[in-house]
This record gives structure tokens, C-alpha cells and sequence, in this order.
């Protein structure tokens, strides 16, 4: 379960919103119920397909007139054609992917640009957590312990830059949010930063 | 899904009663696909609910292979069996009636009272039989297009099929955009593939080779009932899934059975019925021309799928089921694929049911909650 909180599991939708150009054409890859789409929608005229694997968060984006693809993440962005899409967002799912480096680089063939957010495990209350209890956190971001927990593959805004590098993939607008998700981040960041999303695209 | 989850009621719905079906005689020549043509078409057609003064209120259902205009109430109060899709079609029911003029049509080229190669031909005072134009889903959809001009509708608030229903419904929007508000296909697909081919052609062969069928000159006291039945029987098990087949039969067996061959497994009396029980209500000849019909439909050609799709304007909702082989959930979702490809407003839903093709006759609450999501947006 993502967290309880709308505010929280919505965290990242004002700064995506920011970024978002009106009338954009974007792909929305783990899109939940589709209130982001929706709310894009009605703020900036997009045309936005979500992408979610669960019939439930399906049904709901039906409902709100999203048009949606049930399915896994990678399949459906192998049907499309290069740069189909301005912006393909990526919100709080990378960890779930089997294959990240190849998810998002797909990605980033079909979209023009890449919209990632994600928990960042570095935060200072995991690694408190890790250091003195020796256990993992349970919050509300982390809600399972670990038996209850769907797999994942949490990484730090450190480890993600470092990626992007190796990689040659191009930051462009960047925020870090602190431990509240609202206020930002802008001192420390793979310490202090709670949630961090980045723009990306192909260096060409 | 189980039987539980089948039976639980839904608060404030009701039932459409009692129906009885109406014809549209169109006296004019109607011409196929293929070049052919008819002096006059014939269409059964049953309604539910009431088309409102602007006329902007009706969803056609399109049935499947065997299907019929019948899909909600009985015809009278002794009958039980009701309508093929009477829990999804009434008032309060997710295609709900108190809101919308329901339109269901007995598909051209089938024999529950639409022409087709049984109708009689009133040029010849006899059955066209085999005389009967080749036949393709565009014909369909083209006579019920014809029907709905005589019902004074322009454009529909949505058309709505499953199976050989989602491809009349895919050429709906294909060949009549300005005309369909929205669509619901459910399990079916761009195309057959090589095995639904191999089953259908399978199924065509045991009529054909059937002494009964005379070239399809048979009387209906003479019919290819044996061919007929054969052929339904091995339908029957490509709409039902394995694990489905599997939790209803399992090994289970008959008392009765002494010889050798009698009827031993459950399973078997069931597909002996449903093969006797068919050829009382179907004709050879338009199973044949019906199964021919959905071969051929092909929106991969003549040139792409995409291209075949461009025309669409409607926003679209296509559900495929995991548990269908015959039309697999691979297929459905192609439709999509290419529909978001083109930039359209398109959707696809995949639930997982155990009951194979025939999921989407099946009463699930998931389905009811997607199609009410869907319609009522």
C-alpha cells in the first residue's frame, strides 16, 4: 500500500504539474487511479494514457475518463514508436521494475522526456533506522514490514545521479522535497531530501 | 470469482419483464461486400428502455456468433430462461434501461429472423441456401446501420459487443465514427488467429461432410443435424477455459453408462447436449456463413492496423479475459496498442476469470463495476 495519505501519495503532482506544458501528450507508467492524468487533463489540456497492472485502479481511471492500458509497464512501452509521447512519467515506481535500466531507457525512447520520482532511500531516518536499531523503517511511506512487502529495489538520490551519469542521461529540472514531501529540499539532498524527481532525456 | 460472487445481488435493479421482438423489412436491394445482393433485408431486432425525443439515448448490443436479438427479459411469465446478457442489460444494471433505449439485432446472415442463407428469397419462393451472398462483418454492421435509420437514429450513445459482437463493434467505429458516442468491445481482436481458423474450419467440415447437407440444399426436417451438433460440441470447448472445464466436470461420471462408448463423464453429456440442443435453435448453413464471416475479418489489412483504426473518433473501452484462448487477451490488447499509437481515447481492461471465452457472459462484479464505470462517465 502506497501511503494513506492523499497529500503524501500525491506529493510529487505540483512539481510534475510545473513541468508539464499545456497540450503535452504524456504516458503515465504506474498511474493508479488516474488522478494526476485527470488533474493534468483539466489544468493543461494533455493528452495522457495511464499504465497500471491492478483491474481496481483500472476501473477507476475508466471512471474518470483517463484513457488507460492495463498491463506491465515495459510490454506496453515496447508497442509504441519512438518519441510517441512528450513526457513519460515514472511516479514512485522504479523500484518496482525487474529490469530499471532497461525500463528506463525504453522510456526515453518513447518519450521525449523522462519524469522520475521516487522515495529516496538515503534519507537520514532510514539510515538511522538501519544504523542504530539494525532494523528497516516502517512509516508511512514504508507502511509493510518486510515479509509484507511487495519487492522492491529502493536506491538514494546519490545513487540515481550516479546512474544518470554513467549512463549519459541528461538531468534537466530537478527538486528534492524534504521529509514532509512538501517543503523543498535544497541542502543536502541525498541526506536530507525525503522524495526527489527529476526531468530527463537522451544526451544526444 | 465464484459462485457466491455470481449470485450477489445488487441493490436497486430490476428486470426489463416481458419482450417480444419487431421486424424491419427493408424492401430495398441490399448490396454486400462481396457484390452480391438481396431484394429485401430483413432484421429481428428486440428494444429495451425508451429512446428519448432527441433520440440521442440508444446503445446497440452487438451478439455473438450464436447469439441473438434476445439478450434481456422473457418472453413470457412461465419462461425461465432469460435473455443471453439479461444481468448486465435493465433498469439499474450497468447498461441500464431506465436511462438508455437498448437495441439488440439479430446479426444479418444468421437465422433467428434476419436474412440469411434460410431466409426464404422472395425472388424464388425458396431458401437461398448457398445462393446467399459471401457475407463479411461490414454487412453486418452496414444492416444494422440500415435499422437504425428506420428508428430515426443518428448517432448512437454507444455500441456495445463481445466476441463476434466486438468486431461488428470495432467496424462500427471504423466505417460510421461520426455515428457511435462510444464502444465497449469485449473479448475479441484485431483477427483470428491460425487456431481459431483451425477449430472454426474443423467445425465447417463436420457439417459439410455431414450426407445431411446435401451442398446446402438440405429441407429442415432433413438437416445436417449431426455435422451441426458435432461442430458445437467442439466450439463449446474453445468458449470454456481448462481450469474452468476442470472445476465443472472434473472426472465426474455417469451411473447409467453400459456400453463401451455410452456417455460415461459428465463432460461428455454436457457437450452431447449443448451439440443436441443447438441444432434446434441454429441452421447449418448460417453457422457456416457466420464462422466464414469472422475468419476473414482481418483490421490488419488491407494495409496496417493503424490505418485501419485512423478513422476512429469515439472513445473506446476494449476488455479482454485472462482465461480466453480463443480470443486471448494478447489479441484485444493489440487493438489498444494501436489505438493509443494513433493518439485516440482508448482503454483496455484484462480480468482474470476462469471461464474462458465466455467470461463476458459470465455476471462478475468487476465487469458490471468497469462497464457502469465506462457508460456512465
Amino acid at each position: 500500500m502506497p501511503p494513506q495519505s492523499a497529500k503524501k501519495r500525491q506529493a510529487d503532482f505540483q512539481v510534475i504539474a510545473r513541468w508539464v506544458a499545456p497540450g503535452e501528450r504524456i504516458l503515465d507508467l504506474g498511474c493508479g487511479r488516474g488522478i494526476l492524468l485527470e488533474y493534468l487533463k483539466q489544468t493543461k489540456g494533455v493528452y495522457g494514457v495511464g499504465v497500471d497492472v491492478d483491474i481496481d485502479r483500472v476501473s477507476s481511471c475508466v471512471k474518470r475518463s483517463v484513457p488507460v492500458y492495463q498491463g506491465d509497464a515495459h510490454e506496453v512501452l515496447r508497442t509504441f514508436q519512438d518519441d510517441a509521447f512528450d513526457r513519460v512519467i515514472f511516479s514512485r515506481t522504479v523500484e518496482q521494475f525487474d529490469n530499471p535500466d532497461a525500463t528506463l531507457r525504453e522510456g526515453l525512447r518513447v518519450g521525449k522526456r523522462v519524469t522520475v520520482g521516487f522515495v529516496n532511500h538515503a534519507y537520514w531516518k532510514n539510515r538511522v533506522s538501519a544504523a542504530f536499531r539494525g532494523r528497516r523503517i516502517v512509516n508511512e511511506v514504508y507502511p509493510n514490514p518486510w515479509y509484507a512487502s511487495l519487492s522492491a529495489n529502493p536506491f538514494s538520490v546519490a545513487e540515481f545521479e550516479d546512474y544518470c551519469q554513467q549512463k549519459h542521461i541528461k538531468i534537466g529540472n530537478k527538486v528534492y522535497l524534504a521529509g514532509d514531501w512538501r517543503r523543498e529540499c535544497k541542502f543536502l539532498p541525498n541526506l536530507l531530501a525525503g522524495y526527489a524527481i527529476y526531468d530527463l532525456s537522451s544526451a544526444d | 470469482m465464484n459462485d457466491s460472487e455470481q449470485a450477489a445481488l445488487i441493490p436497486d435493479e430490476g428486470e426489463v419483464g416481458i419482450v417480444e421482438h419487431q421486424d424491419f423489412v427493408s424492401a430495398e436491394r441490399f448490396r454486400f461486400e462481396s457484390g452480391g445482393s438481396i431484394p429485401e433485408l430483413r432484421q429481428r431486432y428486440e428494444t429495451y428502455g425508451r429512446l428519448n425525443a432527441a433520440k440521442d439515448n440508444a446503445i446497440l448490443i452487438c451478439h455473438a456468433l450464436t447469439g441473438d436479438h434476445h439478450c434481456a427479459g422473457v418472453y413470457s411469465l412461465e419462461e425461465r430462461k432469460q435473455g443471453w446478457w439479461n444481468f448486465m442489460v435493465g433498469p439499474g444494471k450497468p447498461i441500464n434501461t431506465s436511462k438508455y433505449f437498448v437495441i439488440c439485432s439479430n446479426a444479418l446472415g444468421g437465422c433467428q429472423g434476419s436474412s440469411g442463407p434460410g431466409s426464404i428469397n422472395p425472388e424464388t419462393g425458396k431458401p437461398y441456401n448457398l445462393d446467399f451472398p459471401k457475407l463479411t462483418v461490414r454487412d453486418m454492421v452496414r444492416a444494422q446501420s440500415l435499422l437504425l435509420d428506420s428508428l430515426g437514429i443518428e448517432r448512437l450513445h454507444a455500441v456495445v459487443g463481445g466476441s463476434m459482437g466486438g468486431m461488428q463493434t470495432m467496424q462500427w467505429v471504423i466505417d460510421y465514427p461520426e455515428r457511435v458516442g462510444r464502444y465497449i468491445a469485449l473479448a475479441c481482436g484485431a483477427r483470428h488467429t491460425a487456431q481459431a481458423i483451425a477449430f472454426n474450419d474443423t467445425g465447417r467440415q463436420a457439417i459439410i461432410t455431414d450426407p445431411g447437407w446435401q451442398q446446402g440444399n438440405y429441407s429442415t426436417d432433413a438437416a445436417p443435424d449431426q455435422g451441426l451438433a458435432v461442430a458445437r460440441m467442439m466450439a463449446h470447448i474453445t468458449y470454456l477455459s481448462d481450469v474452468g472445464m476442470q472445476s465443472k466436470f472434473g472426472r465426474k461420471r455417469r451411473a447409467s453408462a453400459k456400453e463401451h462408448f455410452d456417455v460415461e463423464f459428465e463432460v461428455e453429456s454436457y457437450l452431447r447436449y449443448q451439440g443436441k440442443s443447438f441444432v434446434t435453435r441454429f441452421d447449418a448453413n448460417s453457422y457456416l456463413y457466420l464462422t466464414k464471416a469472422l475468419d476473414r475479418f482481418d483490421l490488419h489489412s488491407p494495409e496496417s492496423l493503424d490505418a485501419t483504426l485512423s478513422p476512429v473518433t469515439a472513445p473506446g473501452l476494449v476488455v479482454g479475459f485472462t482465461s480466453d484462448w480463443l480470443y486471448p487477451p494478447q489479441g484485444n490488447r493489440e487493438l489498444v496498442e494501436a489505438l493509443l499509437r494513433l493518439g485516440k481515447d482508448a482503454s483496455y481492461a484484462e480480468l482474470e476469470m476462469d471461464y474462458g471465452h465466455d467470461s463476458f457472459l459470465v455476471r462478475a462484479p468487476k465487469l458490471y463495476k468497469l462497464i457502469r464505470n465506462f457508460l456512465e462517465r
